[in-house]
């Protein structure tokens, strides 16, 4: 029993500065935001009244512009997730292979993630604004003079680029960790029993690194459900409301439209609630195909 | 199991610690700022201000170092004045956090049109009628910081506008502004022949296109819909009654320049300043980015034509920045002195000029600026409506559904359904 409390005080003398700061800041908030979820606070009243779930329901049932900024999101989500980590997995391997610039690629390909997404967003801003248009009436090639902002047509392409300029360097790097990580005995005997390099990528590595695979599908699931800056920054959601995501339209329903802050605050656990079982599920699905060396 | 529930135990204790630690400091950061000390005849006051116009820094320094003479001098009181100018952008958030938690400053600055009627429901602004500034009000900007006939604000900004029109290319083609709908279809088709694009369009931020509402809203409710606001807060109208509003955009939208969704309001007062377009849908708040584009640009405010009807061809007027005092405030008194302050006899005439803002009040005796003039000689015409109340989250609607619009995704019908349910919404919230 002596013993157990000791360890429960060194535990906690471990984690509890990073406890005390999680709690204060994450934790409460999170606690407070679902509390004024079942309420019909306005962000200025003094008194609100609890309205149980009905905020719940007319968020579900009638409100169409949250159901397609989710919808939006799904499509932004499902197309980040395979993009990122294809591309990122694809880097990592041609990076791996060379025997020369390794650091230099290395460096170049994750630089853009050292910019905070804000930043590139303007950056980019720039680029879909000016340099293409330029670079169309200069050069020959007129298909890079398309509103690339403005068009809700190009602006979710516009969205998927920037996101993945700035995020895929870091899923490179997970990966690029997991591919030095394999047995080069095991890739040796592969070869030895006849395997082509397709063969034993497909066999060897992949199984090999499913470990980073799970943490990258993570946290590009999760980065993307969250997404904000990079929509805020490019197209602001617009034009109307074609390119909202679903962070969005909670930021407009908490500060710009109505100040409805239980009604926002019920959006956003509806957010946590599909983020959680989204990568609950995930996590199941990956981690059974796990191996270990 | 026995561990882990003793380590989600401490973590809950934790928990309900720091909890209590939270609203523990706050009752004592509230004492701590109502203090007084009051000495004998020499009396210490400090007072909290809360402006949201950090560009003005140094003149509400200097105005308010005088009010600290004043005050000494007048009535021995010491006053400290503790003035914070957070950024516009968040300083209403920041507003609404102290306020929630019961800090008020002793004076802040709201918006009049936008934020006037949802403070005063929250009990958040004292009357001001009996103060000795409001018989000092123009009787064009009084009603807009007048509620349930109470005066609670003293403005400060207010501005007058229409669309902005480059008097050059207008003088170089002996052109003036129009007064009807359909001088404003000749003047768009003489100004084409010229090779001159007739309108600039900003459309990236979604207030700008939004300006078209309370421009059309605002002259067709002074030209007959005199109740279509108080119906609407009733659910009793629609903007089915204001569908003629797209007349004019459909005019502007299909003669302005190119690729109108990506251009910001910066880039958009760029263009104007340089002459790209001959008019621009816009308020004269841009003067200082558009003089800082092109020094030497001419350019002037007009109303904007809506129909054939000349008399709803109006200038629009409205005060938007105000500041008000709080009902909790521990030094009221000196509170409303300032407030006093702000419209002085001999001081305010001065103050308003460096802020560049319109006169007022019948005490404000300076030069303005040509384009506050050219709007001015509209507003003594008559021809000029107080700026319609209408609901934030509804103006952020037309927005987006004007962004929507020109970019072919909503029909005339989408928009109006879209702008009735977001009035309906505020009224749901703001029974």
């Amino acid at each position: 029993m002596l013993k157990k409390s000791r360890n429960l005080r060194s535990m906690l003398y471990f984690v509890g500065p990073a406890l005390l700061f999680y709690t204060l800041f994450m934790l409460i908030p999170t606690i407070g935001g679902m509390f004024y979820s079942i309420t019909d606070w306005n962000g200025l009243n003094r008194n609100y009244s609890f309205v149980g779930f009905a905020n719940f329901v007319e968020a579900l049932t009638d409100d169409p512009d949250f159901i397609n900024a989710l919808l939006f999101t799904l499509k932004y989500v499902v197309v980040m997730v395979i993009l990122q980590n294809v591309l990122a997995l694809l880097l990592a391997v041609f990076i791996e292979s060379r025997t020369r610039f390794k650091g230099f690629f290395r460096t170049i390909f994750f630089m853009p993630n050292m910019i905070s997404l804000i930043i590139s967003a303007f950056m980019w801003t720039f680029v879909f604004t000016q340099v293409l248009p330029q670079l169309a009436e200069k050069t020959a090639l007129l298909f890079l003079d398309q509103s690339w902002i403005g068009d809700p047509k190009f602006s979710f392409f516009s969205i998927v680029i920037v996101s993945l300029w700035n995020g895929v360097g870091y899923m490179m790097i997970i990966y690029l960790a997991g591919l030095q990580g394999v047995p080069q005995s095991l890739k040796e005997a592969a070869v030895i029993d006849g395997a082509n390099p397709v063969q034993t990528f497909r066999h060897i590595t992949l199984p090999m690194i499913s470990h980073a695979i799970t943490i990258c599908f993570f946290l590009t699931l999760n980065g993307a459900f969250k997404v904000f800056e990079v929509v805020f920054g490019l197209t602001g959601g617009g034009p109307g409301r074609s390119t909202q995501v679903i962070t969005m339209n909670i930021y407009e329903e908490a500060f710009s439209n109505n100040f409805r802050y239980g009604y926002a605050s019920a959006k956003s656990v509806i957010l946590f609630i599909i983020i959680l079982l989204v990568t609950l599920i995930q996590i199941r699905v990956t981690k059974r195909n796990e191996v270990e060396a | 199991m026995k561990k882990s529930w003793k380590v989600t135990a401490s973590a809950m204790m934790t928990v309900l610690l720091l909890a209590g630690c939270g609203s523990n400091s706050g009752a004592s950061n509230g004492s701590t700022n109502a203090e007084t000390g009051g000495k004998g005849s020499e009396k210490t006051v400090t007072l909290k201000m809360f402006i949201g116009l950090p560009r003005f820094k140094d003149q509400f320094d200097q105005y308010i170092d005088k009010f600290v003479a004043k005050e000494k001098a007048e009535k021995n009181i010491d006053v400290k004045v503790q003035l914070e100018m957070p950024n516009s952008d968040n300083a209403s958030q920041i507003l609404k956090t102290r306020l929630a938690s019961n800090d008020a400053p002793d004076i802040f600055s709201i918006h009049a049109i936008n934020e006037i009627p949802s403070f005063y429901k929250a009990g958040y602004l004292e009357d001001l009628t009996s103060q000795p500034f409001v018989g000092k009000l123009l009787d064009s900007v009084k009603p807009s910081v007048t509620i349930d006939n109470k005066v609670v604000a003293v403005p400060l900004e207010s501005v007058s506008w229409g669309y902005l029109y480059n008097k050059k290319i207008f003088s170089d083609l002996k052109l003036t502004p129009p007064t009807t709908l359909s001088e404003m279809k000749t003047l768009v088709e003489t100004l084409k022949k010229n090779n001159i694009t007739p309108f600039e369009l900003a459309y990236k931020e979604s207030w700008i296109p939004q300006l078209f509402l309370p421009l059309s809203v605002g002259a067709q409710i002074q030209t007959g819909n005199k109740d279509f606001i108080e119906r609407m807060n009733k659910n009793e109208g629609s903007f089915a009654e204001m569908k003629s509003m797209f007349d004019i955009i459909d005019l502007v939208n299909a003669n302005g320049t190119n690729k109108a969704l990506e251009v910001g309001g910066d880039d958009g007062a760029a263009a104007f300043a340089n002459g790209k377009a001959a008019m621009w849908v816009q308020g004269p708040w841009y003067a200082e980015t558009i003089q800082k584009a092109n020094p030497d640009i001419d350019f002037g405010v007009a109303p904007l034509p809506l129909s054939d009807n000349p008399d709803q061809t109006l200038i629009n007027l409205g005060a938007s920045t105000s500041l008000v005092v709080s009902p909790t405030s521990k030094n009221k008194d000196v509170a409303l002195d300032f407030i006093n302050f702000v419209l002085d006899d001999k001081e305010s005439s001065g103050f308003y000029e460096s802020l560049k803002f319109n006169p007022v009040a019948t005490i404000h005796n300076y030069k303005s600026y040509p384009w506050v003039d050219d709007a001015t000689v509209y507003v003594k015409e008559g021809k000029a409506y107080r700026d319609p109340s209408i609901p934030q989250a509804v103006k952020d609607e037309v927005g987006k559904g004007l962004q929507s619009y020109f970019s072919k995704q909503l029909s005339q019908d989408d928009v109006i359904k879209a702008l009735d349910k977001a009035w309906k919404d505020y009224n749901k919230v703001n029974k």
